[in-house]
């Protein structure tokens, strides 16, 4: 597709027809969580839509949010999304690589100046001058403010991005910080997540090829029409929670009858993400529908927040204070942990029904 | 070994009461196309439902008379509720896997209506034709 096509024009090349247009439009204004009788207006926007040019930086990461993209189902929405953008710079994706590579970057930020996407996935160290990261030579730090400036919008893409993430949890050896603390006089998204769902990254990319703008965002930088809702409110499990019905292990009755996971540690009920209802792996299911409670990880510091199997309601005291006055208790408090940890083990044995390859095949 | 050989009893806990709420979703945009000629469509991609809710769903609705397959980036179900006017409509892509899934009230879907633009074209592309056979003949 060159820079001055329209994208009705790049797809009638590809040989799709007007019907496979509006099935387009109608599966992007789903994407985008918009009513479905805004896929006419959708058609509209994206049939005279510009293909933008977006430069993706990676930085402390572990490449998992580019994977959760690539690899989200293809042909797809996303593919065609994604080959609707000029994505001029991404190191691991592009053929470039070395001092050809960095050209590349320079060149798109000259060239389109003031109206690039800037994409970020990973944490940026800024401890000891940001000396922990670097590409061909350059600080993690100065190349997000340099490609920042250039930039129409930025859009941090993952937990690490959007907060810090991984690298972000105590004692946080590299100084990592978000985009947002570091990015202030740019319009930023945050699409967090660990990864983010594929769709959710597309959906921003296609609401900005639609409407030129950035979709409305909550008090912490995130699409309202993805991060709107947490997932207890939009989990099939909830009905469960509202009468009571919770698994108290997961292999007991309640587990086997898809009760509610709270007990488990669900983080459900304070994390704002769209799973329950877009989903994974082309809509098929999601960590609480496969039985595990969700692990907040869309969530600030998910990391910190104590352990990922209890409840919420469990006073979490961090890893301060409170542990070393615990470590200093000594023998004692060591033996009440242990009597603590037999009982839950007697009373998970006690749970615990055995399953027979005969059982399961009845 | 495929997967439903696998001995699994899944437990159904019942459903959460969002089937319930779009068919009465549906029975008022049933109305609306009645009285205004208008219908519309329920993404069911914004709605949490069990599999109890689309038991409940299919159980009502049924199925009617008019199944018919559109194939336009990958293939599209349209396939007729037993309750005429409505109609599933499930966008697959080239790997059919589901896109998106609606259920679209209306007297006809408008996938199946041929664009008016492709229409003049296809006009078009018919007088030329026609006009290719007189000279030759």
């Amino acid at each position: 597709m060159s820079r001055d096509e329209s994208l009705l024009e790049f797809l009638k090349q590809r040989g799709i027809t007007r019907r496979g247009f509006l099935k387009f439009c109608a599966a992007t204004a789903s994407l985008m969580a918009l009513p479905p009788s805004m896929a006419q207006g959708v058609a509209a926007a994206l049939a005279q839509a510009r293909r933008p040019s977006v430069i993706w930086l990676s930085f402390q990461e572990c490449t998992g949010c580019t994977e959760a993209l690539t690899r989200s189902h293809a042909p797809s929405i996303e593919d065609l999304i994604f080959e609707a953008i000029s994505l001029d710079y991404h190191h691991t994706l592009q053929a470039a690589s070395g001092q050809g590579a960095e050209r590349a970057r320079e060149q798109a930020m000259r060239e389109f100046h003031g109206r690039y996407l800037l994409l970020v996935d990973g944490s940026i160290p800024v401890k000891d001058g940001g000396v922990y990261s670097t590409i061909a030579g350059m600080s993690n730090l100065d190349m997000l403010r340099e490609a920042a400036q250039g930039a129409a919008a930025v859009v941090s893409i993952g937990t690490c991005a959007a907060y810090g993430g991984l690298p972000h949890a105590a004692p946080n050896p590299t100084g990592a910080a978000a985009v947002a603390d570091i990015i202030t006089d740019r319009p930023v998204v945050n699409i967090p997540g660990c990864p983010p769902i594929p769709t959710v990254i597309t959906g921003v990319l296609a609401h900005y090829l639609t409407f030129g703008r950035l979709p409305e965002l909550d008090a912490l930088g995130r699409p309202k029409v993805f991060y709107g809702d947490t997932i207890h409110d939009r989990c099939y499990r909830r009905p469960f929670y509202d009468q009571g019905k919770f698994a108290h292990s997961f292999d007991d009755e309640g587990a086997r009858n898809g009760w509610c996971l709270y007990e488990l540690g669900c983080k459900g009920p304070t994390t704002y993400n769209a799973c329950a209802t877009t989903k994974w792996n082309a809509g098929t299911s999601f960590p609480i529908q496969s039985g595990h409670g969700c692990i907040g990880c869309s969530e600030p510091n998910f990391w910190d927040a104590g352990g990922l199997y209890k409840p919420l309601s469990t006073p979490y005291a961090g890893v301060g204070p409170a542990a070393a006055g615990a470590i200093a208790a000594g023998a004692v408090t060591g033996a009440a942990i242990s009597l603590h940890n037999r009982r839950k083990r007697t009373r998970a044995r006690a749970e615990h029904q055995r399953a027979t390859v005969k059982d399961l095949e009845k | 070994m495929g997967l439903d050989d696998i001995g699994v009893h899944v437990v159904h806990g019942g459903g959460n009461g969002n089937g319930r709420a779009l068919l009465n979703e549906v029975a008022r945009l049933l109305e609306k196309l009645l009285q205004t000629g208008e219908g519309g469509s329920i993404d069911l991609a914004g709605m949490p439902l069990s599999g109890e809710d689309y038991d409940l769903l299919d159980d009502v609705l049924g199925e009617g008379e008019v199944h018919a397959e559109v194939t336009a980036l990958g293939a599209t179900e349209v396939i007729e509720a037993g309750v005429p006017g409505v109609w599933w409509i499930t966008h697959y892509n080239a790997a059919e896997e589901v896109m998106a899934e609606f259920i679209e009230v209306a007297f006809c879907p408008e996938i199946l209506q041929s664009p008016p633009e492709d229409v003049k074209e296809g006009l078009e592309a018919l007088r030329a034709r026609l006009l290719e056979e007189h000279l030759s003949g």
